[in-house]
């Protein structure tokens, strides 16, 4: 291990240990390690947008390719900055729109042709009897299930009578569902510390072992 | 876009004008991003000049900002160490301050769920306790000990977990949730449309 | 025998910690707890076998499927923080690709970390099985607003992603000049952290028919059961656990699987705890019930 590969070893051991003193108690090494993170975080935005967007999106083609009419979407994203001004803060809207009027156009379609209509397809299939016994409980479980978390979900009427019974079978369907959340949540989590313990255990533990032998 | 779908015809003006307009959004969508850079920059810089509670660590975040940011935007015929790419400034900091503490933050919720889950994780009522027994049937599962632990019990405990709690009653809550959501997102898309729906503009 | 003994103390000291959580309220204590459950493992391994869910089978026939030399669009849309998760992911599809001569593509549609970790893993894969840039893989990087990207790419791709993550245009790049929009893709195989994956479903799937496998993380994977029963997905992994199944399917046992030690014991000990809680909640329940005379 080079005097390099050590030091930067040691520094992400030294900014993953002060955030984890979070744990013990709020302390000024968790507070730097948090605000510079902050900042790299937002710093790197700032890199990336101006190469990946501004340089390879825009003024590449716009020079080399003689798309001169990339100036347009530039002007546009220049526009959203008069957000900072109370006067023109009107003017952004124009951007905005262009976003959400493009961003609309996409979900209408996606939305309902990619989402609902194969969703309701694939819960009517489900019914399908080559699948014998077993098939047709595990049938009966999702379509009950998806009618009762519609039906839970939908507050246009007040859930009484049939209405509330039927909403109550979806809040045990949806019980089950978010337990099952809960516990890939429980996994997720512990996923991401054990990603941390295992730099520290292999490669700031091997650091240290190397300086001692 | 609606348009387009319907009619995709490539070479059409048409076929050409979408992926334009497209190209378009993504190039405004990074000024956007830039816009929360900025405002950032502004609050830290706010509260530095009035040296506010904290002030010291807002510089800090300032001059992060600074440090990342402008090598990355230099040429990198100037130096290797400008730029985005192998050697650069940029791609240190990020490889070895900005990603390790990105994952130690998200790495300490583990230890609150364990917290939450011993403090708060309660069988109160019928619900909870259903919500509950699922939760521990599936941590039991999606770890191979305990997946060992109910294949000694009956080998097609897993099975059955995942064919008729995940793929039954999740899978139906799940399709329940994404078919309501998504009626919501195009009903949301078609006010935006018409002119009904204006809020994302502050009216 | 020393293994046992060391795992029984492992027990003793969850038991004691936890004990002291319910008797000084301090959550100190469980922190402790938790902490020693998951790096106890990395001392005293516990090698468990690792068994593959019928999602995860899914995905790797399907890659398994194509016929060598296909082209497939791995993405990273990823955040550094899911790194343990996804980075695995990531590296058992690369070993698969790479491994059947497919032509990758690259991509990612997260700003934060997305491009760096995508070059740097690509890179690392590609020179284990001594893949050249251009030729046989190519990172085209990021851009923002996923949702024109994804759209925008269905199209041309070149107008979306001029060039490649370093600036080179897609039109000097040898393996870019057969690879147009998603009709010249074999398949997708998207590791990611967040919604998109609703986007890749919705959007590249159901309007370009292009078959979509994911790897996902745990806290995502519940919801796209939904996608998989309608058949609009193509395999699914889950986590970390996902990700070890993937390694062992292509038999490179790697960090994911590694992992599986300290996520059991940790599992265990929070099944542990929320028993724990509820058989204290329970007897103080009846122990207030008792004083209140049997009356509510």
């Amino acid at each position: 291990m080079s005097l390099v590969e050590f030091l930067q070893i040691w520094i992400i051991a030294f900014f993953t240990l002060s955030l984890f003193s979070f744990l013990y108690k709020d302390n000024p090494f968790y507070k730097l390690a948090e605000h510079i993170f902050a900042g790299l975080s937002a710093g790197y935005y700032v890199g990336l947008i101006w190469e990946s967007v501004i340089l390879q999106q825009m003024i590449d083609p716009m020079f080399n390719n003689g798309k001169w009419w990339l100036v347009f979407p530039g002007i546009l994203g220049v526009l959203m900055f008069s957000r900072f001004s109370k006067n023109y803060s009107w003017i952004s809207r124009i951007s905005l729109a262009f976003v959400m009027g493009t961003t609309a156009g996409i979900f209408l379609v996606s939305e309902l042709h990619g989402k609902v209509l194969p969703q309701i397809q694939a819960t009517m299939k489900s019914l399908d009897p080559s699948q014998g016994f077993a098939g047709f409980i595990l049938a009966l479980i999702i379509i009950v299930g998806v009618i009762s978390t519609l039906i839970y979900f939908y507050f246009s009427k007040e859930h009484k009578g049939a209405l509330g019974g039927v909403a109550k079978v979806g809040i045990w369907f949806i019980m089950i569902s978010f337990g099952a959340h809960f516990g890939y949540t429980v996994m997720a989590r512990i996923s991401l510390l054990i990603g941390r313990v295992q730099f520290l255990i292999d490669d700031w533990g091997g650091s240290i072992v190397q300086l001692f032998s | 876009m609606v348009v387009s779908f319907f009619f995709r015809a490539e070479g059409s003006f048409l076929g050409r004008i979408e992926p334009e307009i497209l190209s378009w959004v993504t190039i405004v969508g990074g000024f956007t991003l830039l816009l929360g850079v900025v405002s950032i920059v502004r609050v830290n810089y706010t509260a530095v000049k009035r040296k506010a509670d904290g002030w010291g660590y807002k510089l800090a975040t300032l001059i992060s900002v600074f440090v990342i940011a402008i090598p990355a935007m230099l040429p990198t015929g100037w130096s290797d160490q400008f730029g985005r790419g192998d050697g650069s400034i940029y791609k240190w900091l990020f490889n070895y301050l900005d990603a390790p503490m990105m994952a130690t933050m998200f790495a300490m919720l583990a230890f609150y769920i364990a917290s939450a889950a011993f403090r708060a994780f309660r069988a109160r009522n019928a619900e909870a306790t259903l919500l509950l027994i699922t939760a521990i049937i599936v941590m039991l599962w999606r770890v191979p000990m305990g997946e060992e632990f109910l294949l000694s019990i009956h080998p097609d405990i897993p099975g059955w977990i995942n064919t008729y709690i995940m793929g039954g009653a999740n899978l139906a809550v799940q399709r329940g949730i994404i078919i309501g959501a998504a009626l919501g997102a195009a009903a949301m898309a078609l006010r935006i449309m018409l002119g009904i729906e204006r809020t994302y503009m502050g009216k | 025998m020393g293994e046992v003994l060391a795992y029984i103390g492992l027990v003793i000291v969850g038991v004691f910690l936890l004990y002291k959580t319910f008797k000084t309220d301090d959550r100190r204590y469980i922190y402790l707890a938790v902490g020693i459950f998951v790096i106890f493992p990395f001392f005293i391994p516990l090698d468990i076998p690792v068994i593959v869910s019928p999602e995860t089978q899914q995905l790797y026939d399907a890659v398994e499927a194509l016929p060598d030399s296909s082209t497939v669009l791995l993405t990273f849309d990823y955040y550094a923080s899911a790194l343990p998760e996804t980075e695995p992911m990531s590296r058992a599809a690369l070993h698969h690709l790479f491994r059947k001569d497919c032509k990758v593509v690259t991509l990612t549609t997260i700003p934060l970390g997305g491009p760096s970790i995508s070059e740097d893993v690509t890179r690392e894969m590609a020179e284990i099985y001594g893949k050249e840039y251009g030729i046989d893989f190519v990172n085209l990087g990021y851009k923002a607003n996923y949702v024109a990207v994804l759209k925008g790419m269905g199209s041309v791709i070149d107008i979306i992603y001029p060039t490649d993550n370093s600036g080179t245009p897609l039109s000097e790049i040898p393996m870019m000049k057969d690879i147009k929009n998603y009709s010249d893709i074999d398949f997708i195989y998207v590791v990611s952290d967040n919604g998109i994956v609703d986007y890749w479903m919705s959007i590249v799937n159901a309007q370009y028919q292009i078959e979509v496998g994911c790897g996902v993380t745990a806290v995502m994977a519940p919801k796209y059961y939904a996608y998989i029963g309608s058949g609009q997905m193509t395999g699914l992994l889950g986590g970390m656990k996902g990700a070890a199944e993937y390694e062992r399917l292509i038999g490179k046992k790697d960090e994911a699987t590694k992992g599986m030690g300290a996520q059991s014991l940790v599992h265990l000990f929070i099944i542990f705890s929320v028993l724990a809680g509820n058989i204290i909640f329970f007897f103080e329940r009846r122990k207030r019930f008792n004083q209140a005379g049997g009356a509510r």
